[in-house]
């Protein structure tokens, strides 16, 4: 039980620094240093793991089993707030929305691939993230397509 | 080494409810998804599927992973709606943008 109490803070804490970077519109820390700061905190968790007599495999999977749960937990806001947006933005704005539309479908596949790359390479599995790099690859064509599709049908319509 | 066990619960416990509340909030998007293919046109409940089969191919592969439910056919299935789901989404646009 004690876990879970963990586990919501730990949630809370990551959750309401990605809501702080999504409210801001920009990042609260610059990427560049975060990951460096990240990699310190792991670099120095395992250390701490292994002078408690923990190995050093048993420890580094400890440590990034937690970064894992963490990128899960920072991706579930994006994945909502763009939903709420795909619910909002009705016919109401538009003909033009539709491109505000694919915006959101593609915040939600960018979302859904870099935790799948990101996750798989903390649990190490190797075909996590072969799947979801491949599948981030794909996201531009998929929305330039969609887009394409739609403004020519769009201008034959006008014509029509 | 009570400390040790207590982290290693705690990452356990850490990535399953990571997990779990991530694909809640896949399921939320899907239902989006869903409210926007049925509503808009063509190409805009072509959007709508792709979108949902990438959160459904998600929420499938992490189903699949032993650290969770370990449900092993999922992961073919969650292959299949990712790659070709992107294909067929670009195939399909293709084709309406040409109007045949």
């Amino acid at each position: 039980m004690i876990q879970e109490l963990f586990v919501l803070i730990y949630a809370a804490l990551i959750m309401g620094y990605v809501a702080w970077n999504i409210r801001k519109g920009s990042f609260v820390i610059d990427p560049s240093k975060l990951v460096l700061v990240l990699f310190g905190i792991f670099l120095v968790s395992v250390a701490g793991l292994m002078l408690l007599g923990s190995g050093l495999s048993e420890a580094a999977s400890i440590i990034m089993k937690i970064g894992a749960a963490g990128v899960m937990f920072a991706g579930v806001i994006p994945m909502v707030a763009a939903s709420v947006g795909l619910m909002r933005f009705g016919e109401e704005y538009g003909p033009n929305i539709f491109y505000a539309r694919n915006h959101i479908t593609g915040v939600v596949d960018t979302t859904a691939s870099l935790v799948m790359i990101f996750a798989g390479i903390l649990i190490y599995r190797l075909d996590l993230v072969a799947v979801g790099f491949f599948f981030f690859m794909f996201i531009p064509f998929v929305g330039n397509a969609l887009a394409n599709a739609y403004y020519y049908n769009f201008q034959r319509r006008l014509e029509k | 080494m009570t400390d040790l066990t207590f982290l290693s619960q705690f990452a356990d416990a850490a990535f399953f409810w990571g997990s779990f509340i991530f694909m809640v909030a896949c399921s939320v998007a899907g239902l989006a998804c869903i409210r926007l293919s049925l509503k808009g046109e063509a190409v805009t409940s072509l959007m709508g599927i792709s979108c949902f089969t990438t959160v459904a191919g998600v929420s499938l592969y992490l189903i699949s992973l032993p650290e969770l439910f370990n449900v092993g056919f999922a992961r073919d299935t969650a292959i299949a709606l990712l790659v070709i789901g992107a294909l067929g989404t670009i195939i399909f646009a293709r084709f309406f943008r040409s109007g045949d």
